[in-house]
């Protein structure tokens, strides 16, 4: 007697549902980076140059390369509403 | 971004009412974004590197902001002129390395191929090299070294 396809049904079901998972963190993923790969191992750094880039260009992953910036990043910090975000001096 | 305790007032939307006092010069700030500093990085520290020295000591002498406001500001005009020069002259080198940068995770040791050729093209319009500092003399630097295996 052959193998009855009944009993490949749950394997199919089962590889089914790995390509949606797979799919659907590919998607999520390409739309919180804009198309680029994640960025991983993010430092201190690396967080507050995100943050940084944010202020400049309005997407953590934005990226520009204008020697000078405009007269709105100069005053669109949101650094100083927040007490404990700023450095403690003396 | 969403500073905590301030669900109602997105931090997006946060523009400081209070500007600088008036007496202080005012100064551009410096424009570009995360990767391209990274890829400008050691050429603006070798460019600027008096500038650089000189804001660090200040600061450790004390945290207070208003301490090294004068040293700060050539910082940033140093940084500035660094940038406008490198862009000038090696423009599309610039762009192809700090977009390769950009898609993998910022690290300079997989981007060596445009890495260089932007070496060699701010090597022949300026005579700049790049330098690590405190990489032992005796040993090829590490974006001068030829892989093992290719």
């Amino acid at each position: 007697m052959p193998v009855p396809f009944e009993s490949l049904i749950p394997f199919a079901i089962i590889s089914g549902m790995f390509l949606v998972t797979g799919t659907g963190i590919q998607y999520a993923q390409n739309k919180r980076n804009e198309g680029k790969t994640v960025r991983y191992s993010v430092d201190d750094w690396d967080h507050k140059m995100m943050q940084r880039d944010k202020q400049l260009t309005g997407t953590l992953r934005g990226q520009v390369d204008a020697p000078v910036a405009s007269e709105e990043f100069k005053v669109n910090s949101s650094w100083k509403v927040y007490e404990s975000l700023r450095n403690d001096f003396a | 971004m969403v500073n905590p305790g301030y669900k109602h007032f997105k931090g997006e939307d946060w523009v400081d009412p209070t500007p600088p006092p008036a007496h202080l010069p005012t100064v551009d700030e410096v424009g570009c974004t995360g990767a391209p500093l990274k890829s400008a990085s050691f050429f603006i520290g070798s460019m600027c590197k008096e500038y650089n020295e000189d804001f660090m000591l200040c600061k450790n002498e004390t945290r207070d902001p208003e301490h090294c406001l004068l040293e700060g500001r050539k910082v940033t005009r140093c940084a500035i002129d660094a940038l406008q020069k490198i862009q000038s002259k090696c423009l599309s080198e610039f762009r192809t390395h700090w977009q390769c940068l950009d898609s993998k995770n910022q690290e300079l040791g997989r981007c060596r191929q445009q890495e260089k050729v932007l070496n060699q093209c701010l090597f022949a319009a300026f005579g700049w090299k790049k330098d690590v500092p405190g990489s032992p003399a005796n040993k090829p630097q590490i974006h001068e070294r030829k892989p093992l295996t290719s």
